[in-house]
């Protein structure tokens, strides 16, 4: 029995369940928000226990892939529920689920509006965030793809902050709409196979194998792009991203800047480079521009900003471009930073949403002229802010830098100018993210300063947990890098053995 | 052949009786729970009777209906749709002691007896015959509407108006289509060798005028917003839905016969990106939920004609899954209206009205919301599979220009649904308590399977398609098996009539 079918399924139903406990009396007080949350920490936990199954279990089938999974769904149109696991989705799902539980534990505890439907709402994003991480059928992809859109839109747009509306629409019509021309290039790549070889098929596997004429697999590999860039985000398609960040509730936050957005990065991966190798080929010099591009402007704009949440996002559009940079960047060494720099940004930027929700909590404002020397009232977060904001800038030692420095080397071979201009975003980042430091943490406390109340130290061990991830990413990144990398590359080259039946 | 005409489609009888069972009744003594049940009865047992065929169709014999699974499931389609819509409109008709309300039952159940009578025709007398006694009959169900009696009396007079002047253009074409080919078959007229090749392209140029505008497409689409802003709730989903599927039906059936002639396709490209493009932009600026549901409709008209334009293997799979989904979400909304609609001076059908809807009736705004979403193409309603299906079977003919304006039409179209989610989560300050917004149980469980239907749709979608896939498929070889000689006896008799 796989356990893949019960990574997509737990959340899901532990969110139902987290909305009915809720239901019935939502007049009570805090006893009751409580019972959702707790059903919700839960179903985190059953999904940790399974994923733990999912990554100790003997590979059941030969070749690369770790684990597969297939059930009939519409075998009139050749669909399947088609689930596979290899050490890319297995590291971002563990990604998911270590910054679910801060999340969790942190975040959502706080929200006393309708706990149910919002606890609910969080793991439904979850649950199609792991079924995009799993689905090898592009149906089922694309189901889940739209499928983590709609309770995202409604955690920003019920419980965000003061434009959460404008943010929530701009970011729902951005990802839909580049939805569709994904939509458009799996049909288009479905049915110039079924007119190959006159199968109806969704299936990843087979489709890989389709022969494209040039034109048409660049066309069918920008449809995807698009869709892709959207979310990772990159330079001209990031409109939604800094408004959504900013006005998302944090676990909302946290979720879009630590998962959502990966799922571009892994799109591009598994589809881009794996279905369309040539095209990406082709393509690659004008995305590594865009890459560098998104890598400086986001930097540039984030040096410009006063609002906290809105620098974190403006700096994550700056560190997503060196995962496009290393995913085009044709060489394995690039990819691997890549997938380095996505678990890293993840988890620093994550901890970084959390700690800006949680000043947000204690003072009502995300200026930055209006925070000022926390460090003497907060020390604790003060203290995890100053290290994520110094992991974020590329700190050696810490999982961002050896995602930033594989990518550097894989660049500097392909394009040693798109190599020193990055370098200048490096500088841009410490700039920014000094400032920031300087400005809440460090500057002189001000004088009409509320009195707060720092993080307990139960917030200290989770956050602590965070760090010391980045650490080991940082220090000793190689068993990630064979882990996570390895099994997507070899499916394009032997797909007859992947296909192996289960 | 007489027998066969008369007895073959078994719901156009059993609707036929109950029709003048519930004239009889009403003639006995006014009663409205009666003539509502006679009603229901009648359209259950209709439903009930839609699968069996009563006599085999004699090929070769130019018959008056045609009953095949395409027939039979979009009939289905109509009495369920109008079950609904009869069970929406129960509770207001009860309510309403000051006006013996007979009427309004008897008109529903003539005007699905017109709408089921369309979809069987196989000829254009009774073709024409169903669509004046549907579009008769929705002139009184407009205008029954006594609190608002002018706006619905204005809104019943520009139907009357417009789908007259309609009726008379296709009723000329029928006429040419008839003077060309000599034959009543219901499919394009084709030019023989007596007449100029002019008349046959007007002709079905205007019998293709005439069904546009009762569809509703968009150079002929004025009508239905101010209509169905005019008529009750029920009666405005009696429009989008029964009306809608009865003429996309017939206009199926119209074109099965063989391939389009390329004027008309280029004609009918221009007109779906116009249908779609004009109706997601017309509901844009919408204040009122039945206008924007109107022009919706109209977009979602433009996505169905796409699918009946690229036809393909793909086709009927995207044809039949759309038109349920079309269906059962439309329903949906507007039985959510229904349920939230006071009885008295208001009926909730402003957009403003549905603010913080969340905080007060949380259970109807998330099956709103599903509604929405599924007509606008998410899942997992079944709207979602539906679109996707559409896509596919255009992808399958590379009607390019078709994809590209469904790619803009359905962001225009997420953009104004988002829009009622996102005023419902509005947190209402003002609690505007001006009217009482009374819960109806049954109208809020009608809505309940609605919903059920809509998520076990979108999450299950073959076991829906499996049943009802090969509908088209089959027909349209069959049909034109059933053409093709007749086509030739007609145009043996046409040349005799010309040459004599």
């Amino acid at each position: 029995m796989s356990p893949l079918p019960a990574l997509v399924l737990v959340p899901a139903l532990g969110g139902a369940i987290a909305w009915l406990v809720d239901r019935p009396r939502f007049v009570g007080a805090r006893k009751i928000t409580d019972a959702s949350w707790r059903v919700t920490l839960m179903a985190l936990v059953l999904e940790t226990l399974i994923l733990v199954l999912a990554t100790f279990r003997r590979p059941a089938h030969p070749g690369p892939w770790l684990d597969h999974f297939t059930a009939p769904w519409i075998p009139s149109m050749g669909i399947s529920i088609r689930l596979d696991m290899d050490g890319l989705s297995l590291s971002l799902l563990w990604l998911t689920i270590i910054l679910s539980f801060p999340c969790v534990l942190l975040a959502t505890r706080q929200i006393r509006v309708n706990a149910g439907a919002f606890h609910f709402l969080l793991l439904a994003t979850i649950t199609g965030i792991i079924g995009t991480f799993l689905a090898t059928d592009l149906f089922l992809f694309f189901f889940f793809w739209e499928l983590m859109l709609v309770p995202m839109f409604v955690l920003i747009s019920a419980w965000g902050h003061e434009g959460r509306h404008r943010a929530a629409i701009k970011f729902f019509l951005f990802t839909q709409g580049s939805g569709l021309l994904m939509l458009l290039s799996i049909l288009g790549l479905v049915v110039a196979h079924f007119h190959e070889t006159g199968v109806l098929t969704f299936d990843y596997f087979t489709l890989a194998a389709t022969r494209l004429s040039p034109s048409l697999s660049m066309v069918l590999m920008l449809g995807f792009f698009i869709a892709f860039a959207v979310k990772l985000p990159v330079v001209p398609v990031h409109v939604w991203l800094p408004d959504a960040h900013t006005q998302a509730p944090t676990a909302g936050s946290v979720l879009l800047a630590g998962i959502l957005l990966k799922t571009g990065g892994y799109g591009m991966i598994r589809f881009n480079i794996m279905l369309f190798p040539e095209a990406a080929e082709r393509f690659a010099p004008i995305a590594m521009a865009l890459g560098v591009a998104g890598i400086l402007y986001g930097a540039w704009m984030s040096c410009a900003q006063n609002d906290v949440k809105r620098l974190i996002a403006y700096s994550s559009i700056s560190h997503l471009g060196f995962v496009l940079l290393g995913i085009f960047s044709g060489s394995r060494t690039g990819m691997q930073g890549a997938i380095i720099q996505m678990i890293a940004h993840g988890l620093s930027t994550g901890a970084l949403f959390l700690i800006a929700g949680s000043i947000q909590d204690r003072l009502h404002t995300r200026d930055m002229h209006q925070i000022g020397g926390l460090w003497t009232s907060m020390p604790r977060l003060s203290g995890a802010g100053l290290f994520f904001a110094v992991a974020s800038l590329g700190m050696p030692g810490l999982g961002n830098f050896a995602g930033e420095f594989l990518v550097l080397i894989a660049t500097w071979h392909v394009s040693p100018a798109a190599a020193v201009l990055t370098t200048a975003g490096l500088v841009l980042a410490a700039i920014y993210s000094l400032r920031m430091v300087n400005r809440i943490f460090l500057a002189p406390e001000r004088a009409d300063q509320q009195p707060v109340t720092d993080f307990p130290a139960r917030h200290m061990i989770i956050l602590g947990s965070i760090m010391i991830f980045l650490v080991v990413l940082g220090l000793y990144p190689q068993p990630f890098m064979t882990f996570s990398t390895p099994s997507p590359l070899s499916i394009t080259a032997e797909p007859d053995k992947v296909e192996s039946p289960p | 052949m007489i027998a066969h005409d008369l007895f073959v489609p078994s719901p156009l009888l059993v609707l036929s009786s109950g029709t003048m069972l519930m004239l009889v009744s009403i003639a006995w003594r006014r009663s409205i729970t009666l003539s509502l049940s006679i009603g229901l009865l009648t359209l259950l047992l209709a439903l009930a009777g839609t699968d069996h065929h009563l006599t085999t169709g004699q090929h070769g014999v130019a018959t008056l209906f045609i009953q095949d699974r395409w027939a039979d499931y979009t009939t289905a389609l109509i009495l369920l749709s109008s079950i609904c819509i009869l069970g929406l409109s129960w509770r207001n008709l009860l309510h309403d002691t000051a006006h013996p309300t007979d009427e309004y039952p008897l008109l529903l159940l003539l005007g699905t007896l017109g709408a089921t009578s369309m979809v069987f025709s196989a000829n254009y007398i009774p073709f024409f015959l169903g669509l004046e006694i549907l579009g008769i009959s929705l002139i009184g169900l407009v205008a029954a509407r006594h609190h608002h009696l002018t706006a619905s009396s204005e809104a019943s007079m520009k139907y009357l108006i417009l789908s007259g002047i309609s009726s008379a253009i296709l009723l000329f074409g029928i006429g040419l289509a008839y003077a060309a080919t000599g034959s009543l078959y219901f499919s394009p007229p084709v030019a023989t060798d007596g007449i100029s090749h002019g008349i046959p392209i007007a002709a079905a140029t205007m019998i293709l005028v005439g069904i546009f505008f009762k569809l509703s497409a968009v150079p002929f689409h004025m009508w239905i917003p101010d209509v169905m802003e005019g008529a009750s709730t029920p009666v405005a989903a009696f429009i989008a839905v029964v009306s809608k599927i009865a003429i996309f039906s017939s206009l199926v059936r119209y074109f099965s016969a063989g391939e389009m002639q390329p004027f008309l396709n280029d004609t009918m490209t221009a007109v779906i990106i116009l249908t779609i493009l004009g109706g997601n932009l017309l509901a844009l600026r919408q204040t009122s939920l039945t206008r924007l549901m109107a022009c919706s409709s109209i977009a979602h008209v433009g996505y169905l004609l796409m699918a009946f334009l690229s036809p393909g293997q793909l086709q009927s799979g995207a044809i039949v899954v759309y038109l349920a989904a079309y269906t059962a979400s439309t329903l949906g909304v507007f039985s959510v209206i229904s349920a939230l609609a006071a009885n008295g001076d208001t009926d909730g059908t402003s957009i403003a009205d549905w603010k913080g809807l969340f905080f007060s009736h949380p259970f109807l705004a998330v099956i709103m919301s599903l509604m929405l979403l599924s007509l606008a193409g998410i899942p997992p309603g079944i709207g979602f599979f539906a679109k996707f299906e559409i896509a596919a079977a255009s992808v399958e003919r590379q009607r390019d220009l078709l994809l590209a304006a469904l790619v803009i039409g359905s962001v225009i179209g997420l953009y104004y649904y988002l829009n009622v989610i996102r005023t419902m989560m509005t947190p209402d300050i003002v609690q505007i308590v001006t009217y009482n917004r009374k819960n109806y149980p049954e109208l809020t469980g009608l809505a309940l399977v609605l919903t059920i239907i809509v998520i076990v749709g979108g999450l299950f979608p073959a076991r829906l398609i499996r049943p009802i896939l090969p509908a088209p498929v089959t027909i349209i070889p069959r049909s034109a098996n059933t053409i093709a000689p007749d086509i030739d006896t007609a145009m043996r008799y046409a040349i005799h009539d010309i040459s004599p």
